[in-house]
């Protein structure tokens, strides 16, 4: 009975957000004259207020990519902080346009939850950490290790099968808290501790000597980032898609915050399609067709977004890894503005 | 001490007419239980009426009806003229007119006793502050504890208080007078004081209906004694052929009860 | 013996006994320690037990918060151990540059003197209503109940018209939410309780199937469900732009739930009331809002003051709870810093958590030792 309402309440819900579709978000946004963004406010390097209370992060300069793109303005966004429960619900009901918040993209999310994924802004996975006295080269080497992990995740699964899967010896200690599984850990109760990686480099600051412990290469699981938005307003997805996919090309093209002027002025057709110096693709989203211009001046390409973020110059050093471009050996890859 | 040699008098309320209380083939039951059957009394503007009865007669619960602390099933009951019923504004008026003083003083412990005698006529007479502690001190005065005005009820004697709700009820300028064993919670040596009170109240002229069983009090003040017995009244009279001749099997057994 | 006449057996004191001092063992120290400490072998167990334990617990928690504490520093290299300082305590310089986050949340720095106003306005009010020696109560109840309610809207929300830019509750955050949260309950659940209450003993059936119903069903479901209902549910129903705030709806939730264990609160104090009360009360002709508001209800709230009390120092701590929707109190605020990479090390969550505790015991002490201190003014001056 209680799943029937709930069921019919969410039906009714995605039926009105289908309906509301026609609303046209864009439109509501800049009558609005603000970006309502639902973000992670407890995340190191994603989403997580600063001293003065502003909000940083790699999923939040996200949001101010898109809040720069139609304003030309990067404040002009509403961060609502949401919980990894109600995120969903948050998106569905409209209370926020778009979700920036460590969201893995699943067949069942972008479906029935009637999502839309965007594309995968991070490539995250399951990651260990060890001590560097352990001279472990590979997660491989992990045979019969004591190894701290959150109850009831589905990291704890994850563990599990990629264990099996190499026919491998697991004694797993498992916390209700993450804080309490890296105490152990520092502790000396494990040999390892595994978590979602982009996790995992933040964990690694709050153990007693940060310089002993290393992240293993190995990424055990897929757990693929993005941006959603709601389904049935597609030029709203494509807006939010783009946005995602031109911070890969300005990236690609060596369009940064500090050149872009320059650039502006530049002979190459790719470039020149990109800032909207030829061609009307912004207009084809709705947007102004400098619409690039405006993101990259405002929040960088890419790989300036990760660097600030996560990078080498934030305690977290997250190495770019699988978020290399694909012209440097990683995954990220973005169709061509054409 | 400031205290005038006799203590001032006051006339009690008018009624608009002759007759205070008419009490008219009145009915009352506690759920199955018949308590009041067929009561009938009329008290004339003016007259002291003492009701006595062995416990649980229905004394209490027939003065009780008569302000409307508790509620008649059946027959009238008139005051100075008005009938009760269920119309609360009507409630309202027929309290303002009848004070009651009760076994247990029910003085309000949080209020001083000059606040205690002054909250009806402020929030219900709509008296200005001062009168009202004018009209409280006055009586303080007349039931001889002015010196008591900024205690509370606790710091006083059982007679002290019952006084003070004497004069509480005096206070509101009522033209009758509820009394329900005034003097039954009282060590022994404050009786005295709080019967002179209201012997004095009923020299005033004030209508009075007394639950009591001091029958000295009775012979003094009272125009007619009421015995009940069994929810009935069982015989009226005046207190010199009440207790002289009683007429009634149920009187004289408990004349002789009481007057052991 | 003297005092003895000799004659018969009857008695009759010829002379008055002056009083003496107490023996020595009853009062001073020793006598104390005697009859407080070691007056049996159980005494004595237990005495020696808890004076271990302090010993056991108290130092090592003064090292780690005073002595090996780190009280200023840039970023988290202040607060990691060293060869030359390898026991590392309490980092305060993390709490010292993040206080204003805690405070304030994400409200913008060039308006957070409003808040600071607020704060002053609200300890006015607090002040004027609670101080024992406070002139013109009256005065202070309207201030505290329209005026400061109206004034700090106006504050905080903001008003562009008079040059306050307006402030969204989302960036409403620490110490202001939990104060505005728990101040919304602790002031909307009294007097929604009482009506609640007298509902509850009312005589007319649908009032009191009402005030029934929605008490049982209050208290039957846990705060978490009541704060989840109204922000998740609520959005799924209403479109969005009636929708209200998603703090509002916490207040809601909040004021509602603190209101129907106010209520039963209440009604015991109404049942402690001896019926003689009303009887006097009905007697002297108030009606019954008189009666109810100048005899019953505050003799009712006064015997349940302590009871009171412990209804908003849990709603005070409740009001934890807030953040399973999303709205950063004191506690989430601090949750959400330590995890800075800036100032991630292994004494930094622990430094958060002490910190809350901390200021959550003063709030909680303050509240309950003023209980105390007016109950123990009232049972001295209104006796029954
Ligand atoms: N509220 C009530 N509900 C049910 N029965 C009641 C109630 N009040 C009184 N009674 C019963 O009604 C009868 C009359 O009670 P009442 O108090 O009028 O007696 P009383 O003559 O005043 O006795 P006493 O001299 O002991 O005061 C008693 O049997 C009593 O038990
Ligand atoms: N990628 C995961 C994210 C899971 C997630 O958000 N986890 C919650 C806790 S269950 C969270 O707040 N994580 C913050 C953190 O890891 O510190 C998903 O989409 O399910
Ligand atoms: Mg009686």
């Amino acid at each position: 009975m209680k799943r029937g309402i709930l069921t019919f309440g969410l039906a009714i819900a995605i039926a009105s957000a289908a309906f509301s579709a026609s609303a046209q978000t864009l439109n509501a946004i800049k009558q609005r004259g603000a970006l309502n963004c639902g973000a992670n406010g407890t995340l190191a390097g994603f989403g997580l207020p600063d001293a003065q209370g502003n909000w940083a992060g790699f999923d939040v300069d996200y949001c101010r990519a898109i809040a720069a793109a139609i304003f030309d303005d990067p404040t002009k966004v509403k961060f609502v902080p949401l919980s990894a429960k109600d995120r969903f619900t948050a998106l569905q009901s409209g209370e926020v346009d778009v979700l920036a918040r460590n969201t893995t993209w699943t067949i069942s999310r972008d479906t029935s939850l009637g999502l839309n994924f965007t594309g995968t802004n991070y490539y995250d996975g399951q990651g260990f950490m060890v001590r560097k006295s352990l001279k472990l080269n590979s997660a491989l080497e992990l045979n019969d290790a004591a190894i701290c992990v959150q109850q009831g995740t589905t990291t704890e699964l994850n563990l599990a099968d990629f264990f099996r899967a190499n026919r491998m010896k697991l004694k797993t200690v498992t916390f209700a808290t993450s804080t309490e599984a890296v105490k152990a850990y520092d502790a000396g109760r494990c040999d390892a501790y595994t978590t979602d990686a982009s996790a995992l480099y933040g964990e690694r600051l709050r153990v007693a000597n940060s310089n002993d412990h290393v992240v293993l290469p190995e990424i055990i699981s897929k757990e693929p980032l993005g941006l959603a938005v709601r389904h049935g307003d597609d030029q709203w997805y494509d807006i939010v898609k783009w946005t995602h996919f031109v911070l890969l090309n300005a990236e690609e093209l060596g369009v940064a915050k500090a050149n872009v002027d320059a650039q502006m002025k530049s002979d190459n057709p790719e470039i020149k399609r990109l800032l909207g110096t030829e061609g009307k693709y912004g207009e084809a989203l709705g947007l102004p067709n400098d619409f690039v211009v405006r993101i990259v001046k405002h929040v960088g390409n890419y790989g300036e977004i990760f660097e600030r973020n996560l990078g080498q110059p934030t305690p977290l050093k997250i190495a770019r890894g699988l978020n290399a471009l694909w012209s440097k050996g990683g995954l990220q890859y973005a169709p061509p503005v054409r | 001490m400031d205290q005038p040699t006799s203590p001032p008098r006051l006339r009690p309320a008018k009624l608009k007419t002759d007759v205070a209380i008419d009490i008219i083939g009145m009915h009352k039951w506690f759920g199955d239980f018949h308590v009041l059957r067929d009561i009938n009394l009329r008290v004339m503007g003016g007259e002291r009426i003492v009701i006595c009865g062995p416990s649980g007669s229905g004394k209490s619960t027939m003065i009780r009806c008569i302000n409307r602390l508790e509620e008649h099933q059946r027959g009238r009951i008139l005051i100075d003229g008005m009938e009760l019923t269920g119309d609360l504004r009507r409630i309202d008026e027929i309290r303002r007119e009848v004070g009651m003083v009760f076994q247990h003083f029910n003085l309000f412990p949080h209020l001083t006793v000059l606040e205690n005698l002054t909250l009806a006529p402020i929030w219900v007479r709509k008296m200005p502050k001062k009168d009202a502690d004018d009209i409280a001190m006055h009586f303080l005065r007349r039931v001889k504890i002015p010196e008591q005005a900024h205690k509370y009820p606790g710091q006083l004697s059982g007679g002290q208080q019952q006084r003070v709700a004497i004069a509480r009820a005096l206070c509101m300028n009522p033209k009758i007078m509820l009394f329900d064993e005034p003097t039954s919670a009282l060590d022994p040596e404050m009786v005295k004081e709080v019967l002179e009170t209201m012997v004095q109240l009923a020299e005033d002229g004030m209508t009075m209906l007394v639950v009591t069983h001091e029958m000295g009090f009775a012979r003094q003040v009272a125009n007619r004694v009421v015995f009940m017995d069994e929810g009935q009244i069982v015989e009226v009279n005046t207190p010199e052929e009440f207790f002289a001749h009683p007429q009634h099997e149920r009187t004289k057994l408990f004349l002789s009860q009481i007057l052991q | 013996m003297a005092a003895h006449t000799p004659s018969g057996t009857s008695y009759v004191r010829a002379q008055a006994v002056a009083p003496l001092p107490p023996p020595l063992v009853e009062s001073g120290a020793i006598g104390w320690l005697r009859t407080a400490l070691f007056s049996g072998p159980l005494n004595i167990v237990l005495t020696i037990l808890s004076g271990a334990l302090i010993v056991l617990i108290v130092p090592p928690l003064l090292n780690f918060l005073i002595f090996d504490a780190t009280w200023s520093g840039a970023d988290r290299e202040a607060c990691l151990a060293r060869p030359d300082r390898p026991v590392v305590g309490a980092c305060w310089a993390f709490i010292r540059e993040r206080l204003g986050y805690f405070i304030y949340g994400f409200y913008p720095i060039a308006e957070r003197w409003r808040v600071d106003a607020f704060f002053v306005l609200l300890t006015i009010g607090i002040i004027w209503l609670l101080a024992p020696t406070a002139r013109r109560r009256t005065l202070g109840a309207i201030y505290f109940f329209v005026v400061m309610p109206v004034l700090a809207c106006v504050l905080l929300l903001g008003w562009p018209a008079i040059g306050l830019p307006e402030v969204s509750t989302t960036q409403w955050g620490g110490m202001l939410v939990t104060v505005v949260v728990s101040g919304v309950g602790i002031v909307f659940s009294l007097p929604i309780g009482i009506v609640l209450a007298l509902g509850r003993r009312s005589r007319m059936p649908l009032v009191k199937l009402f005030s029934v119903i929605f008490i049982e069903f209050v208290r039957g479901v846990p705060l978490v469900t009541v704060l989840f209902m109204a922000s998740v549910m609520l959005p799924l129903f209403v479109p969005e732009q009636w929708s209200p705030d998603k703090l509002l709806r916490a207040l809601v939730g909040v004021a509602l739930f603190a209101s129907a264990y106010m209520a039963e609160v209440v009604r015991a104090g109404l049942q402690a009331i001896p019926r003689g009360q009303y009887e006097g009360a009905m007697a002297v002709g108030l009606s019954y809002w008189r009666m109810m508001g100048l005899i019953i209800l505050p003799q009712a709230l006064r015997v349940t003051i302590p009871n009171i009390v412990n209804s908003y120092i849990a709603l005070f701590k409740d009001t934890t709870l807030v953040f399973i929707v999303g709205i950063f109190d004191f506690l989430r605020t601090i949750e959400a810093a330590r995890v800075d990479p800036k100032w991630a090390t292994p004494v930094t969550s622990t430094t958060g958590y002490a910190f809350a505790a901390i200021v959550y015991f003063i709030c909680c002490y303050l509240m309950s030792r003023y209980a105390r201190d007016m109950e123990a003014r009232l049972t001295t001056t209104h006796r029954r």
